[in-house]
């Protein structure tokens, strides 16, 4: 395996009393898609919010490349080569797609690659140079989760880490956002942390992939062997054993191996 | 104090060996006892299940028209004396209800664990020539559907949950409803039929099947009688008398001979409450709510609640771990004090009254077994250090000891001579004696009618009136009995040296770390183990020290852990000479479950499946001396 760019070990965070991470280690190796699966609740969100910085962990480490990052504020983050892609895409919305894409490179000091870099997103999301002048707000939902991924392309960063890109998309536009992820991480060589209610995509673009379940990691392999495990089967993709009556509604105990 | 108090009370109403006013000895079968139960007791309460978050009664009349309904509904679907029913459900009010419908309708029941395979499931239903099959829900329901083809003799099956049914158009499918209203009518048309049915089944007749899990071949059906019921059920109450003020928890699988003949009947006999669980994963939760009066479990279980509190203590502050260890150490020298039969002085008991109010009653509560009178552990082979930590928190535990065979216990520790270690002494009128070769040998009342279908396992087991119980050990000079291992089990080393290999498994599964193991050694130079981590406790302590792990294999692989489970076979292993130390171990890196053909249904590691599936971690632990 490549060297890792993220490690994290035995992280716990938590919401005030609610604790939503109870010990998450895992390994992000550079220039791969990781992939973290699991339901509403637990806890995908919350392990990117804390590698970004916006939740300080109660116990453990994130490292990114060696180095320990865990704690530090948001920007300082940012400028270590970590963006976050959240859920729900987060533009702002009354400033232009160019101004928001522009938002994304506030951290570099280097004009000319923000320059390039900007010709390279327009080369992904041809949509975005035409609407260039447009309020980011009357963009639609899959030009704006375009825009996410533009603006934080901005950024130049090493880790990407995205908040279920797929979220609120059409199949085919899902299909779109996913081909560009996958381009981004073969043209550009950026590692890319995903965070996935579709396991279907997230399981055909990712190398390895992690199942969080309440707050743990209760399973990991690659994505080819998880794709084939019959609880994943089962659980993340919907497909079940017919049963002699040809409709079954009980379901099997989870058992994760 | 509480408690002291209802010991008292109920010894006073109940002397030593007393049997419930209202059973005389013309109860001579279940069907009569549970009429007799329905006639003089009408207005307690028999039985409690949880529903929809809240507790609910059923009284003995109600239960009496519930069992009367099924019963008559069989009956009006053709079910002729001595025909097989199977019953595939959880433990639950239902499988009560199909149970003793069954039984006072003259019929015979099957239990079937809910956590079989279809294929399984099929093998029972053939083996038992069961005609109808009572199944809990739409999971339970479709094993059935899946080899029915395969069985001619079954008519009906009959689902307790219609759940996800309600669309079901089947001939051969109906719920317990219809089949009460059917019972309803039939009775009404019929009305002397149900005394009739009552009456027909001698005590000499089969009662009910008990399939053993079988480590080697098919599962045997073990034939008990009512006679054998009704005479164990009289030796329970002699021994571990209980009324209808006590409270039980029914959790432990009803096809397994310790909760049905312990639990179900005892209950039915005496009137004691049985409380049903909402389900297997709720039982920590249920015990504290109904805090059981007399509470008979098996090892796995004890073992759980001490590990939970040893590691609930971890996450206690200091005074509390000192008050702890203090109060213990107090209840600890006043269980030594009784386990040597010597008088408690004042000094110590006014400090253990101080322990139990302080701390240890706490203890009792967290469990949930503060209103327990008596504990009994049975089933399997119980530490003894596990015992004397209870003893230590002022309860009585008692291990009992018998086998499907013998219709349950046959020994048992009595209340004021308990002995650590030991199983007890027999349980009159059973009479327990050692073969030359140091084999239990079991003979009385209890001793079951044979295998079903099979009378040359019947014979190897029954010789001369005596059941051999494969189970060997020694006696002591007060007739206490010792069980070493099952004599199948005994590793005899490359070196020649018997080993029982169940002592020291049961030293290692009191770590709140470990949840079974197996030894290995046998024709071999030294002795291994293959070890189930217990997940909980492991992943809680991974996480306190910083050991970083994904998923169950990635935790044992862990080396920390491995080191964790090292330092706890050590220590098993200074209680042990030389040769019979483990030198070796791997841990099972898949978590098993009950479904998994590893486990017995009582979670226990089968040691011959596990020594012929996991080959090749055996023989890794062997390499590195043959090269």
């Amino acid at each position: 395996m490549a060297q890792s760019m993220l490690e994290l070990a035995n992280v716990e965070s938590s919401y005030g009393p609610v604790q939503a991470l109870r010990g998450v280690s895992l390994s992000v190796p550079e220039g791969r898609i990781v992939t973290v699966l699991g339901a509403n609740g637990a806890g995908k969100s919350t392990i990117l919010k804390t590698i970004s910085g916006i939740i300080d962990p109660q116990k453990g480490q994130v490292k990114l490349r060696g180095v320990e990052i865990q704690g530090r504020a948001p920007d300082q983050v940012v400028r270590a080569g970590v963006v976050h892609v959240p859920e729900g895409r987060e533009v702002f919305p009354l400033l232009s797609v160019e101004d928001n894409l522009r938002m994304g490179a506030y951290t570099r000091r280097d004009p000319d690659g923000v320059a390039q870099d900007l010709e390279a997103v327009f080369g992904y999301f041809p949509v975005l140079r035409e609407r260039a002048q447009q309020e980011a707000g009357q963009l639609s939902g899959g030009q704006q989760q375009m825009l996410a991924i533009a603006r934080a392309l901005l950024a130049k960063p090493q880790l990407m880490l995205m908040d279920e890109p797929s979220l609120g998309l059409s199949p085919k536009l899902t299909k779109e956002i996913f081909e560009i992820i996958v381009r981004i991480n073969r043209e550009r060589g950026t590692t890319i942390l995903l965070v996935e209610q579709n396991a279907h995509m997230a399981l055909k673009i990712a190398d390895w992939g992690y199942v969080l379940e309440v707050g743990r990691i209760v399973m990991e392999d690659s994505c080819a062997r998880l794709a084939e495990k019959e609880d994943i089967r089962e659980f993340y993709l919907g497909v079940k054993a017919e049963g002699v009556r040809g409709k079954r509604r009980w379901k099997k105990k989870k058992q994760w191996r | 104090m509480e408690e002291e108090k209802a010991v008292a009370l109920s010894a006073d109403a109940l002397p030593f060996g007393a049997q419930p006013a209202d059973m005389g000895p013309e109860i001579d079968t279940v069907p009569k006892m549970f009429l007799r139960g329905v006639e003089r007791r009408s207005a307690q309460v028999i039985l409690r299940q949880k529903a929809f978050g809240i507790w609910q009664s059923v009284g003995w009349e109600t239960l009496g028209r519930i069992v009367r309904e099924v019963g008559m509904g069989l009956v009006a679907l053709g079910y002729a004396p001595g025909e097989v029913v199977s019953i595939l459900s959880n433990t639950n009010r239902e499988w009560v209800y199909a149970d003793l419908g069954a039984l006072c309708a003259a019929g015979v029941v099957n239990g079937i664990y809910p956590t079989d395979a279809p294929t399984q499931v099929e093998y029972l239903l053939a083996d038992s020539a069961s005609v109808f099959a009572f199944v809990e829900d739409e999971e339970q329901l479709d094993k059935v559907l899946e080899v029915r083809e395969r069985l001619p003799a079954l008519r009906k099956i009959i689902v307790f949950d219609m759940e996800g049914l309600r669309d079901l158009d089947d001939p051969q499918v109906m719920s317990l409803e219809a089949l009460r209203a059917l019972g309803a009518e039939h009775d009404a048309a019929h009305p002397d039929e149900w005394r009739r049915r009552i009456a027909v089944r001698r005590p000499e007749d089969l009662a009910i099947l008990v399939y053993t899990s079988g480590t080697t071949g098919k599962p045997k059906g073990a034939m008990i009688s009512h006679a054998n019921i009704m005479a164990t059920l009289a030796a329970y109450q002699a021994s571990f008398p209980q009324d209808a003020r006590d409270e039980r928890m029914c959790f432990l699988p009803l096809c397994h001979i310790a909760e049905r003949i312990g639990g179900e009947y005892h209950a039915l006999y005496t009137g004691a409450v049985m409380n049903y669980v909402e389900n297997p994963e709720t039982v920590p939760e249920n015990v504290r709510e109904i805090a059981p009066t007399v509470f008979t479990a098996v090892p796995r279980v004890w073992e759980k609640f001490y590990s939970g509190v040893l590691i609930a203590l971890r996450d206690s502050s200091r005074l509390q771990q000192w008050a702890y260890k203090a109060a213990i150490d107090i209840g600890r020298r006043v269980a030594a004090l009784r386990e040597a039969r010597a008088p408690v002085p004042a000094g110590l008991r006014l400090a253990f009254w101080l322990a139990r109010r302080l701390v240890l009653d706490n203890v009792r509560k967290a469990i949930g077994v503060h209103r327990a009178r008596v504990l009994i552990t049975g089933a399997a082979p119980i530490s003894p250090d596990l015992v004397r930590w209870f003893m230590a928190l002022g309860l009585e535990m008692l291990e009992v000891w018998g086998q499907t065979e013998s219709c349950g216990a046959v020994t048992g520790n009595p209340k004021d001579g308990v002995k650590p270690g030991s199983i007890g002494i027999p349980m009159a009128p059973s009479e327990v004696r050692l073969s030359p070769e140091g084999e239990l040998l079991v003979r009385g009342p209890g001793v079951f009618m044979g295998y079903l279908n099979q009378p040359e396992k019947t014979a190897e087991t029954l010789k001369d009136g005596w059941l051999h119980t494969g189970d060997v050990g020694r006696v002591d000079a007060e007739g206490y009995f010792m069980i070493s291992d099952r004599m199948k089990d005994i590793i005899i080393t490359a070196g020649g040296k018997n080993v029982t290999p169940s002592e020291w498994e049961n030293q290692l599964k009191f770590s709140p770390y470990i949840t079974d193991a197996v030894v290995i050694g046998d024709k071999r130079p030294y002795l291994t183990a293959l070890i189930m981590i217990d997940h909980e406790n492991v992943e809680k302590y991974a996480q306190e020290h910083a050991i970083p792990f994904s998923n169950y294999a990635s935790l044992c692989r862990r080396p920390e852990v491995q080191a964790l489970i090292e330092g706890e076979l050590g220590k098993v292993n200074q209680h042990f000479a030389r040769v019979e130390q483990v030198k070796r171990f791997r841990l099972l890196e898949t978590k098993l479950t009950a479904e998994d053909e590893e486990l017995t249904p009582t979670m226990k590691l089968k040691r011959k499946l596990v020594n012929e599936k996991y080959r090749d971690l055996i023989e890794s632990m062997y390499a590195r001396e043959a090269a």
